[in-house]
């Protein structure tokens, strides 16, 4: 017993003398880390989180995922489909280089040879040519008008041309950008270190082009554990800590040494309901088929909305981390529109229309939620089945993995189920396009759309806005086709989420960001 | 000794073989990991573009024997998610879990045998029914709920040790070690101990029972009327009678914990295998999963190998072939 506790109290001192850093360090414990030090090589929010202290977009988002300029200052189309691009002079990497036009055809161009599965292919499929003008502009040429081309450029990070011209194969890239040789960006920190699942060891980059970052070494750990995040945070650890859940939340808000940080994320929980004639999971409530499909049938689906008491899903399922959700993105998105009702609850009217459609002793569902991927999936698909089974719909409720629930769904074998899905581009074409035009690999829309809904006329309206070159009149037509979307109910949006962050109080003040990103660069010392 | 030896390596190559082809038709099964990997704006022909690149668009017999030519290689292929080659990925993480596997079933072994023989030597003392009653506990109490108790208690509370992570490594023999240093050590207690308490549950429950059992046979009755002290007896003929079962569970234990040390490694933040593979597994990150998934069944089939063989070197009616 004493050998133990000599033992001990020698760990005791070598941990105190571990952890005392200056306090111009800042760690950060975050959920999820990077793939890969290619910024190329992965289009994941976790990715991008962290390569973007390197590493700067082409295009800058402010808090609200508003476009604001970066390394390029301005973008105007030029024509029906070509886009020029003002670069930002005097902007250095750390090599000491300078960034010209140059570098940004280097990265536009490399993605195609050097991206996984998580294809960053997304953010230049509609670029054809990019031709440089000079060493500040580009003239970037689309396939067909490409209204949203700024849009797509937010996770667009520019590399430099010189020091990854030898590690832009798929082969070469990890290889160098994971042992910093090619990890040469112009972003506020320069790259220290880093393994697949290991700390992410940044350096602050004095010359950088919006001034030096208030930390000097910032280490980003991996800890995917909510708990053992909170803790690491309670334990003095780490400084700054990502997604503290909604049960951790409440127990924070009485801690006197930390701070929480709440933002609206992107993400709103959607219900969807199976459109296709014949859908598998829905029946009588003895088990037998029914005659068709009742959630064709526009009074059930309204009947399934009006049994929804989003008020009570937000105060109780979620701790009030949410808001209710009337549609299918954030208010003040690029889309979003002011026009659409807040949805009622009103378990009579419910009953009623479920009688008028023909199903007076309603009917059996299975609903399939994933209940591991973002705060409160799987709560408030359990709330859901509640609140269904109080208007006569028997409810089965499955909420499961993501890993089994994605693919599922990419096979169609649901007919009710939910997940969440994140705007994050900031406007509805990418919302809308994925899910609410009918599929069609024509117009290369409607990916998502795993019900089959097909409203004609959101098609067209949808087609319309990615065709639009003027912001005021895109802004209308994807308003109008959000509202004719919600008004079919076939996808029925319940709660916004909220993200929360938590901090010493005595150390940081963190802003939250609707992408959900912790930038370094942006979180102040508490004064 | 050497038919017998034989005979278990080719029992081995049949279950490796037989193990592939489950693993890669289960993980086959689980779907297409470009449901859950690729980005919703990806349009059908990025998404086709991206299918071929991976191979995916091949059937699952193709794809099954590509993967055993390269295998035979030595190629298990590079993860989808950090696009490194799985070997090195493994390999990389895999001393982290090492030394905290070999920590904590070495301690549970060194000091649960000796707690289990006092045990059932003497089974009706104080101490005896103190030692018994606190090994229920290490059954029955969850792992992940004694790692955040510990974490609560040593770091949270007391600040004496860090709440995860690894802490300072030292190379040696090429490869990073954080048993050699002092920091290290404040960052291996909690999970040592943490992963520990199950196997000495074990190991004390297996040697008590086996105590008490030999300590009423003849061999006990003539060494002491021989005149041996009780010392001599315990450590010399009891200790080996009773140890073919505890190295049968310390083989099984030390390649299960080896495997899937995930609760403790993912509680911890530990680098090691165990957090690969679960988030592998979340991001079906097939190449890593069938690599480690493989790798795994040749690590149980090597350790019950040198099990089978320490059982020849414990007894001698084994060595002799006699026992079959």
């Amino acid at each position: 017993m004493k050998r133990h506790s000599k033992a001990f109290a020698f760990a005791v001192a070598l941990s105190a003398v571990a952890s005392t850093v200056s306090a111009a360090d800042l760690t950060v414990g975050v959920r999820g880390g990077p793939e890969s030090m290619d910024p190329h090589y992965s289009a994941l929010g976790s990715q991008a989180d962290a390569v973007k202290h390197i590493f700067d977009p082409l295009v800058w988002t402010g808090d609200d995922l508003q476009l604001e300029p970066g390394l390029a200052v301005s973008w105007k189309p030029v024509d029906e489909d070509t886009w020029e691009f003002k670069l930002r002079e005097g902007v250095k990497f750390h090599d000491g280089s300078d960034f010209t036009a140059e570098d940004v055809k280097f990265s536009i161009e490399r993605i195609p040879s050097v991206t996984g599965p998580t294809t960053t292919e997304i953010y230049v499929r509609r670029v054809s040519e990019v031709e440089i003008v000079d060493d500040y502009t580009l003239n970037i040429h689309t396939n067909g008008p490409a209204a949203t081309l700024p849009y797509d450029f937010v996770r667009l990070f520019i590399v430099s041309a010189e020091a990854a011209k030898d590690y832009s194969t798929s082969e070469t890239s990890a290889e160098g950008f994971n042992s910093g040789k090619a990890a040469i960006g112009t972003g506020p920190f320069k790259y220290v270190s880093w393994s697949p699942k290991g700390d992410l060891v940044l350096e602050r980059f004095d010359d950088y082009w919006r001034g030096p970052a208030p930390w000097e070494t910032v280490v980003r750990k991996e800890i995917s554990d909510d708990a053992s995040r909170l803790a690491a945070l309670k334990a003095g650890d780490v400084d700054v800590i990502n997604y503290v859940s909604s049960a951790d939340y409440l127990a924070l808000d009485s801690d006197p040494n930390i701070a929480t940080f709440i933002g609206d994320s992107v993400y709103v929980m959607n219900l969807q309901l199976d459109q296709r004639e014949e859908t598998p999971k829905v029946r009588a409530k003895d088990g037998s088929a029914l005659a068709e499909n009742p959630l064709r049938d526009p009074r059930v689906r309204e009947a399934i909305d009006l049994a929804i008491d989003r008020e009570t899903m937000v105060e109780i399922v979620l701790e009030g981390l949410g808001k209710p959700a009337n549609q299918m993105m954030p208010e003040g998105f690029f889309g979003y529109s002011d026009d659409i009702p807040t949805p009622e609850y009103d378990v009579d009217k419910a009953k009623a229309l479920l009688a008028d459609a023909g199903y007076p002793d309603g009917f059996q569902i299975d609903l399939y939620c994933t209940n591991d991927r973002l705060p409160g999936d799987g709560a408030i698909c359990e709330g859901l089945g509640q609140m269904f089974a109080q208007i006569g719909i028997d409810t089965n409720v499955n909420a499961i993995s993501k890993t089994v629930y994605f693919p599922t769904q990419a096979r169609k074998e649901y007919s009710v189920f939910m997940n969440g899905w994140g705007t994050l581009t900031g406007e509805a074409s990418y919302t809308l396009g994925s899910l609410a035009h009918s599929p069609n690999d024509e117009v290369k829309m409607g990916a998502f759309n795993r019900i089959e809904y097909k409203n004609d006329e959101v098609d067209r309206l949808l087609q319309a806005g990615a065709q639009e070159l003027d912001a005021d009149k895109r802004k209308a037509l994807f308003e109008e086709a959000m509202e004719k979307t919600m008004a079919d109910r076939a996808y029925i949006s319940i709660v916004v989420l909220q993200s929360v962050w938590a901090g010493d109080k005595d150390k940081v003040v963190v802003t939250p960001r609707a992408d959900e990103e912790t930038l370094a660069y942006y979180i102040k010392p508490a004064k | 000794m050497s038919s017998f030896l034989l005979k278990r390596l080719l029992q081995g190559v049949v279950i490796m073989a037989a193990m592939s082809v489950i693993v890669f038709a289960g993980v086959y099964a689980i779907g297409n990991p470009l449901d859950v990997l690729i980005p919703p704006e990806a349009t059908q022909d990025v998404r086709e573009r991206t299918i071929a690149r991976f191979g995916l668009d091949k059937s699952l017999v193709e794809q099954y024997f590509l993967f055993i030519s390269n295998l035979l290689k030595g190629d298990l292929g590079l993860s989808y998610i950090y696009n490194e080659p799985v070997l090195s990925l493994i390999g990389n993480r895999l001393p982290a879990t090492l030394e905290l596997v070999l920590t904590a079933v070495l301690g549970a072994t060194l000091i649960g045998v000796p707690l289990g023989i006092y045990a059932g030597y003497k089974p009706h003392g104080f101490a005896a029914r103190a030692i018994m009653a606190i090994s229920i506990l290490g059954f029955s109490v969850p792992t992940f709920w004694v790692g955040l108790i510990l974490i609560l208690t040593f770091a949270v509370s007391l600040g004496w040790l860090p709440s995860g992570g690894r802490g300072e490594t030292v190379e040696f023999l090429g490869i990073e070690w954080s048993v050699l240093t002092l920091n290290g050590w404040s960052h291996l207690v909690l999970p040592a101990i943490n992963l520990a308490l199950f196997k000495l549950a074990i190991m004390v429950r297996l040697a008590r029972a086996g105590t008490r059992e030999v300590m009423l046979s003849d061999t006990v009755k003539f060494a002491r009327a021989a005149g041996l002290s009780e010392m001599t007896i315990l450590s010399r003929h009891v200790l080996k009678l009773i140890s073919i079962p505890i190295v049968t569970v310390f083989g099984l234990e030390l390649a299960s914990t080896l495997a899937f040390a995930v609760v403790t490694e993912t509680i911890f933040s530990w680098p090691g295998v165990g957090k690969l593979i679960i988030d592998s597994i979340k991001n079906l990150d097939r190449p890593v999963m069938v690599a480690y998934l493989i790798l795994t069944a040749g690590l149980f089939v090597t350790i019950n190998l040198c099990v089978d063989i320490a059982y020849a070197l414990l007894d001698p009616r084994l060595r002799r072939g006699r026992a079959e």
